[in-house]
């Protein structure tokens, strides 16, 4: 990427949660570009959270412990800046679908950032209109929040965090407590509005075959540390370094390492990474 | 010949409101399976297996555990034969201490004082739970609660385990933790039923695999069967584990014999077809 | 206890007293309180509590409404029994009958009648105001006369939460017979609240944190999604209800003749059955609501 801009620029950041002796993160640095969509891998514990909440400066704000170094978001320091400031650039949505909600309508709910940022009440209809749309929940302003699926639930906080316009939008597992078909609407929301909104989208996730196929880089936290930091190509390649870590590649591409080490068959010079391309290999071959 | 321990004749329930939840389910289980019972939420799946510890009691049809009718029993009397661990450990911890939580299933259960604490510790190794003894719960790490919620049912010595969504939300290798616990459970004797999304999970440890979609059971068999069959997977809404899905398009493209559900067996089968 | 849901909330409809503003509704059942606290009148309090059934017939609220004072009446009934025998009025005071070991008293009975009519006065005007209004608008006009926006929030996240807790127990507390649980005592039932404050703490937290991101509690101007507009009926019945109150406050002060406590008198015969029928109702209600909570 080199003409884009940085949206994110982490300097040797390095964080220790008061209650806690071991840094949740040591000495990270890390640039993201304008467009990009990125998944960050790890086990639980591995720092994900702590990082994505320093982006948008909940952590130091909000959240006590030892900060060194620095986090710019869209150029502002986060020491300098709260979470109030940065919601008009970067959006956050959480793993637990109805802990984000508080509102009695679906509208309300989305209007609630707008009403803080003192947007005109005219203009909060199409912006709620557009929201909605964006994410595949057309008409249902006037539905409680509390009645929809857990899908449902998470696009709706996908278009609280839209309505506020934001460059940025980090999802913290949004799929962990969904069921199959809402994980599929996240992932197919998450994607279109990088591809056409051209918005860059930071999530963390388990799911590696999906990472796969929509991230254009991948980051490996372990141990509060940036491990790997390249493309699905080049990070899942590490297979068995991932392994050591406890984190598994998609099974195409445990798939070729295997007959590699095992049967020295080589399927093509880059391990698949996705279905599709292990489909195409592996037809031409057989 | 293995004797049904979980027997559903005709089973129906209906919601107050009028909600159909499941109609004319029929399922035979026999003792040492590991069972998968899958569907998208609203399918009835949680509906079904919340009649195997009296939960739910149904509104048409018969549910009988070891031979007992469910429909005279309270839930804390089934709780001796099923263990219904719940996908949200938060809703069932509340003691002070790891050990505690280990303590309270068998105590209700009347069990003595002496046993009580040889299945704790049994609990504790099982689980590998040594460090987190004397934590409080609520200390513990989300995914270490879940196997702390797995280990205060196992503790009670059920005949069989339900487990609600136990791999949902863990990371990878909290998630194998769970995948080899499934096979101690049943190497020790116990009946395993899962209702899971995960299809790793379905493919690699379940014996059998029972799907549901609009309140009915619409297949019950195994997991090969179900996977390779492409109209009941769309129909369902549910993804193949992308080395079963690799084989099928293969399969479909006359390129491969057939489906293969975990990795290795895929490396198996391609390295006779591709030779280097 | 899976039915017992806090039955007081919206029903909607349109009706007349749906479509007045919530400010007047809110300064009627304001009203209602000051008059009733100001005077034990039986007249005053019964045509209030006549007026206020009128309205309730007006907005279709009849079921919801008598659902809430199936619970509270009875427990308001005490007040009868305990206050004819210790009265909280000033000395002297008149027996009328001796019952066991206590005496009844004439100002007791006045007394607990009338707190009886003023509490069910007041419940049933702030009953009318919260049936009959959508729980946003009632704060978007509370905001509007200076109520602060957090405050206002608070409220509206306490309205959703009530509902959510109640099925998180009811949850827990099958996770807990699931283990085995005995007894439905209150002591058995007690751990299982833990689990349920928890993740209350768990989602306030995580909620304050979401928040926060979508910059909530930013200084500046707060703009609002729902409008409520005043029309020109509203402004009416809001003068109306400024003028009554005001009105009638002065009647009370002014006329002495509207304190009854001691010339209105009960008959010996008269005394006993309210007594024992408040006591009888109470206890009735008592039984019925042990049994049904203790069948859960």
């Amino acid at each position: 990427m080199d003409n884009a801009k940085p949206v994110i620029e982490i300097e040797n950041l390095s964080f220790t949660y008061s209650t806690a002796d071991k840094p949740a993160l040591k000495n990270i640095s890390l640039t993201i570009y304008e467009g990009e969509y990125v998944a960050l891998l790890g086990l639980n514990g591995a720092g994900k959270t702590t990082l994505q909440l320093c982006l948008n400066a909940v952590i130091p704000n909000m959240i006590v412990g030892e900060k060194e170094g620095t986090v710019k978001t869209m150029g502002m320091d986060t020491e300098e800046y709260p979470p109030r400031e940065l919601a008009k650039v970067i959006g956050l949505v959480f793993d637990n679908p109805e802990f984000q909600l508080s509102q009695m309508s679906v509208a309300e709910e989305i209007a609630l950032g707008l009403e803080n940022l003192g947007v005109p009440t005219e203009e909060m209809h199409k912006i709620i209109k557009d929201s909605l749309e964006a994410v595949g929940l057309s008409g249902m302003e006037l539905r409680s929040p509390f009645e929809l699926s857990g899908g449902q639930q998470q696009r709706l906080s996908i278009a609280s965090a839209l309505a506020m316009q934001p460059h940025i939008l980090v999802m913290d597992e949004p799929t962990s407590n969904v069921d199959p078909i809402g994980k599929e609407e996240v992932f197919a929301v998450a994607a279109k509005l990088n591809k056409e909104n051209k918005i860059t989208v930071i999530m963390a996730e388990h799911e590696v075959e999906v990472m796969a196929a929509y991230a254009d880089r991948i980051i490996v936290m372990n141990d509060g540390e940036v491990v790997f930091n390249g493309t699905p190509v080049e990070v899942f390649s590490n297979v068995e370094l991932l392994e050591k870590i406890g984190l598994r590649v998609p099974q195409v591409t445990e798939l070729a390492h295997l007959l590699k080490e095992k049967h020295n068959i080589k399927l093509a010079d880059q391990y698949p990474v996705t279905i599709d391309q292990a489909e195409k290999i592996l037809k031409q071959r057989l | 010949m293995a004797d049904a321990i979980i027997v559903c004749e005709d089973l129906w329930h209906v919601y107050p409101g009028d909600i159909l939840a499941l109609q004319e389910a029929n399922l035979k289980i026999n003792a040492g399976e590991i069972v998968g019972v899958i569907g998208q939420n609203g399918s009835g799946k949680t509906t079904l297996v919340k009649h195997f510890n009296g939960l739910l009691k149904p509104t048409r049809g018969k549910v009988r555990i070891k031979g007992k009718d469910t429909n005279g029993m309270r839930i804390q009397q089934l709780a001796r034969d099923v263990g219904y661990v719940f996908q949200n450990p938060n809703h069932q911890l509340f003691a002070r201490t790891v050990e505690a939580e280990l303590e309270f299933g068998p105590r209700n259960l009347g069990v003595s004082e002496e046993e009580i604490v040889e299945r704790r510790e049994k609990a504790i190794e099982f689980f590998k739970l040594q460090e987190l003894r004397l934590l409080h719960p609520y200390r513990i790490g989300f995914p270490l609660r879940k196997l702390v919620g797995m280990a205060s049912i196992y503790t009670m010595r059920p005949a069989v385990f339900i487990l609600d969504e136990p791999t949902t939300g863990q990371d990878n290798v909290t998630t194998r933790t769970v995948y080899r616990l499934i096979r101690q459970l049943r190497d020790e004797g116990a009946t395993v039923v899962c209702v899971a999304h995960d299809m790793i999970l379905l493919a690699e440890v379940v014996d059998r695999m029972v799907v549901l979609r609009d309140a009915r059971i619409i297949a019950d068999a195994k997991p090969k069967e179900v996977f390779s069959n492409r109209e009941l997977m769309q129909s369902t809404h549910l993804v193949p584990p992308q080395v079963a899905e690799l084989s099928l398009r293969l399969m479909t493209a006359g390129k491969f014999p057939g489906i293969e559900l975990n990795v290795s067996d895929m490396v198996a089968g391609l390295a006779g077809r591709l030779g280097k | 206890m899976n039915g017992v849901i806090i039955p007081i909330t919206m029903v909607p409809g349109h009706s007349l007293v749906h479509r007045v503003a919530p400010l007047p509704k809110l300064l009627w059942a304001l009203g209602v309180l000051i008059i009733s606290f100001s005077t034990r009148n039986p007249v005053i309090l019964g045509s209030i509590i006549v007026l206020g059934l009128l309205l309730v017939s007006i907005s279709n609220i009849w079921k919801p409404f008598l659902r809430v004072i199936a619970i509270l009446f009875p427990i308001l009934l005490t007040l009868i029994v305990l206050q004819s025998v210790a009265p909280a009025f000033p000395r002297p005071w008149t027996p009328i009958v001796a019952f066991g070991p206590f005496t009844i008293y004439q100002e007791g009975i006045y007394s607990g009648v009338t707190m009886v009519m003023r509490a069910v006065g007041m419940t049933i005007f702030a009953l009318v105001a919260i049936m009959t209004t959508h729980p946003s608008d009632l704060f978007v006009s509370l905001q509007g006369i200076g109520m602060p926006y957090v405050l206002n929030f608070i409220l509206t996240m306490t309205l959703q939460l009530i509902p959510i807790l109640q099925k998180e127990f009811a949850t827990v507390l099958s996770a807990q017979k699931s283990r085995g649980l005995k007894g439905t005592g209150f002591g058995a039932v007690l751990p299982s609240m833990v689990p349920v404050f928890v993740g209350a703490i768990e989602r306030v937290q995580q909620l304050s944190i979401s928040l926060e991101s979508r910059a909530f509690g930013s200084s500046g101007v707060k703009t609002s999604y729902r409008s409520v507009r005043m029309g020109f009926k509203d402004y009416i019945l809001l003068a109306l209800g400024f003028a009554a109150t005001a009105a009638t406050i002065y009647w009370i002060i002014v006329d002495k003749s509207l304190d009854w406590s001691r010339t209105l008198l009960f008959a010996p015969w008269l005394a006993i059955l309210l007594v024992s029928l408040a006591a009888l109702g109470f206890l009735t209600f008592a039984l019925v609501a042990l049994r049904y909570v203790l069948a859960a």
